[in-house]
């Protein structure tokens, strides 16, 4: 249990040499994966979250600790069987169509990925057809969409639009952002929830899926 | 006392010495020739390569410094901007500098209720004839993206609505190629034809490339009809350190002057000796809220870089910011952030520097704002302009007077005050020096109230220079489609 507090330290820390080490030393001493995952990893990222969110942490340090998870989950990868590690959610995000900011989407995506969700990133300029399209490939539980574009925010709506036509608007919570978007915009377009930055982008993909 | 005129020092900030700006300008060029750029807008690529960039495999462009200094060669070293009346505003020579306010703001703050609103059509017109009538605001920008009307006609409508409201210059924003001619043609109406407008352009485009090093097409298109009409333009891109561009303010800097020297390059390809204003934005990624500050010493100090550069290489007039601020409400924080850049922008002598007037990092406007920065520009232009030291400004015959004079003799009572203290001294409007009770007799009164006093004097009681009835008339008939 020390050593998964060590790497959990580690992970904090973002000192991705020692949190790899922490972690093959966990493995060879006879530690269960899914323990090493639990209480070492996700612990340390809950935290890393709490600590960003009282203003004790900048980006770049919780960025630099999703990033020491990561390669730590490539040690811990071979003793999963495909689909045993739960994710908190499937998520779809893309800059909408018309735009090809990518900064704050990008941001999202890392910050959504260190939380626990997995992330499939469309890239910019995605259109509503395109978002269809992977809903029916992989149903995911939600639909990011970003704008940083006043006269791109229509494509947002269209998107909705288009889940609907497709039959899948019930199926994906939908979740909007930009720099132009406000809570308002995100009601009259129907969508499920607006994250006014990247941090509560997180909260608030876990609230409209009731994970925590 | 015989004292011949002295030259006056009017302080000049400087950041950089010649070797950091050779420096930063050398990094530019490097970052075209080797990590190249994305040019997303067929037919400039190809402009491109014919005038000598190279491609590489994967796609990227790469471009030789010779390109960038033919570019430096060919554009104007200096550009006037009119009012809409056709009299000179804004040479954009040295170190001139004019202040405006900025654009595309989802907010405002209503000067009724004081409360956080999205923007309607009518602020556009409030902003616009509130600058008209304020001295030291010499330009006027939307100052935010009304709800009620239609998003794709946006820029449209808000460009009919600054020239309605105001006579002074015009920087605006477009969508793509489709928009910003009906707004040319709307900028003819108003002059009297394409030539008359190309000889005195009372307007200015801004738009914008994408950092790191990408160049969509409708931003090209804006970038090529300007050039063709001769309307200036400036083409900064979002390389704010830590966001767009390194967290480090050289870095930052080299990449958004290399972004810059492509818009140049490619614009003096389409339209040789048009007017191109220099310089990216480079500010600073907050690293707990990553808003792109409005309020930062960053900002202040990469354009005072900017000029810096202008003066040790490029010569072209330079694009900047002040007077504004990261803070929610028009509080200390409000008034220290504005000043900050408003007297930095000054001393360094940037050209153009817009924003005025934003709150809550450029998402949220305010007439008092702009009202406030109104007076802190006049208090800053005072300091800039030095102290000058002559016979009349000495003064040693008053002095002597008074002296020597009869008992009671004062100052106040002299002849050299009454003649002098109309210019010897900084008058505030708004800035408050009254004595405490009778501060507290005019009803206790703090900065934001007395700004929203004065906007709403303002607004009620300018009159704007009116267009001929023939000219709206035209206007109308071009924003409905005709």
């Amino acid at each position: 249990m020390s050593e998964l507090k060590a790497l959990s330290e580690a992970v904090i820390k973002g000192d991705i040499n020692s949190a790899t080490a922490e972690t093959k030393k966990a493995l060879d001493s006879g530690n269960n994966a899914q323990d090493i995952l639990d209480e070492g990893l996700i612990a340390a990222m809950d935290e890393v979250g709490r600590r960003f969110s009282k203003g004790l942490l900048f980006v770049p340090q919780m960025l630099r600790s999703a990033k020491t998870m990561q390669e730590c989950m490539k040690l811990l990868e071979s003793f999963f069987q495909e689909g045993d590690i739960t994710s908190k959610g499937k998520v779809v995000i893309g800059t909408v169509k018309g735009d090809l900011h990518d900064i704050g989407k990008n941001l999202v995506s890392m910050m959504m990925e260190g939380a626990g969700f997995s992330i499939v990133d469309l890239g910019v300029d995605v259109s509503p057809e395109r978002f269809v399209e992977k809903v029916h490939e992989i149903a995911p539980d939600i639909v990011a969409m970003s704008a940083l574009l006043s006269t791109t925010m229509p494509s947002m709506r269209m998107t909705i639009e288009a889940l609907k036509q497709a039959g899948v608007r019930g199926k994906v919570k939908v979740m909007i952002g930009g720099a132009p978007v406000t809570d308002k915009y995100a009601r009259e377009i129907g969508a499920d929830c607006y994250g006014p930055d990247a941090g509560s982008a997180v909260t608030k993909a876990k609230e409209i899926l009731g994970v925590s | 006392m015989e004292s011949k005129e002295v030259p006056t020092l009017q302080p000049r900030l400087r950041v950089l010495n010649r070797e950091q700006a050779v420096t930063i300008h050398a990094a530019a060029l490097k970052i075209l020739e080797k990590v190249g750029f994305k040019m997303e807008h067929a037919g400039v690529q190809e402009m491109l390569t014919k005038a000598g960039c190279k491609i590489s495999e994967d796609g990227r462009l790469k471009l030789p410094a010779r390109l960038v200094e033919a570019a430096l060669d060919s554009a104007p070293k200096q550009i006037v901007l009119h009012d809409q009346s056709g009299n000179e505003a804004m040479p954009l020579v040295n170190g001139n500098y004019f202040y405006g306010t900025g654009s595309d703001a989802t907010f405002t703050l209503d000067l009724e209720t004081g409360q956080r609103r999205r923007v309607v059509l009518q602020d556009v017109a409030n902003f616009a004839r509130l600058v008209d009538g304020l001295e030291h605001i010499a330009f006027v920008m939307s100052m935010g993206n009304p709800e009620n009307v239609p998003v794709e006609d946006i820029y449209i409508h808000v460009f009919a609505e600054m020239v309605k409201n105001t006579n002074k210059p015009i920087v605006f924003i477009a969508d793509s190629g489709r928009d910003i001619s009906k707004m040319h043609q709307i900028a003819c109406q108003i002059m009297g034809g394409e030539e008359e407008l190309r000889n005195k352009p009372f307007l200015l485009n801004y738009s914008e490339a994408i950092s790191p090093l990408r160049f969509p097409e409708k931003i090209m298109e804006k970038l090529i009809f300007c050039a063709q009409k001769g309307i200036p333009i400036c083409l900064p891109s979002g390389s704010n350190a830590g966001g767009g561009a390194p967290i480090t303010l050289a870095g930052a800097l080299a990449l958004g002057i290399a972004e810059n020297m492509v818009g140049l390059v490619v614009h003096q390809l389409a339209g040789k000796g048009s007017p191109f204003l220099f310089g990216p934005n480079v500010s600073t990624l907050d690293m707990k809220s990553t808003v792109v500050s409005y309020g930062c010493p960053e900002w202040s100090i990469t354009q005072a870089a900017l000029a810096d550069m202008r003066d040790e290489i490029y010569g072209l007039p330079v694009w900047a910011y002040g007077g504004a601020s990261d803070a929610k409400v028009m509080d200390a924080q409000a008034g220290a952030e504005a000043m900050f850049s408003i007297i930095s922008s000054m001393l360094s002598r940037c050209n153009v520097i817009h924003d005025v007037g934003f709150l809550e990092y450029g998402n949220t406007s305010s007439l008092e704002m702009v009202v406030m920065a109104n007076e802190l520009i006049a208090m800053s232009q005072f300091f800039t302009e030095g102290i000058k030291v002559n016979q009349e400004t000495l003064a040693l015959e008053a002095i002597e007077r008074v002296a020597t004079g009869e008992p009671g003799s004062i100052f106040l009572m002299d002849d050299h005050t009454f003649e002098h203290f109309m210019k010897a001294q900084f008058l505030p409007v708004i800035l408050d020096r009254n004595r405490y009770d009778s501060w507290k007799e005019a009803g206790a009164t703090e900065l934001y109230q007395r700004c929203n006093l004065e906007a709403k004097r303002i607004l009620s009681e300018h009159q704007v220079e009116p267009k001929m009835d023939e000219t709206i008339k035209g206007i109308n008939r071009i924003l409905q489609g005709g």
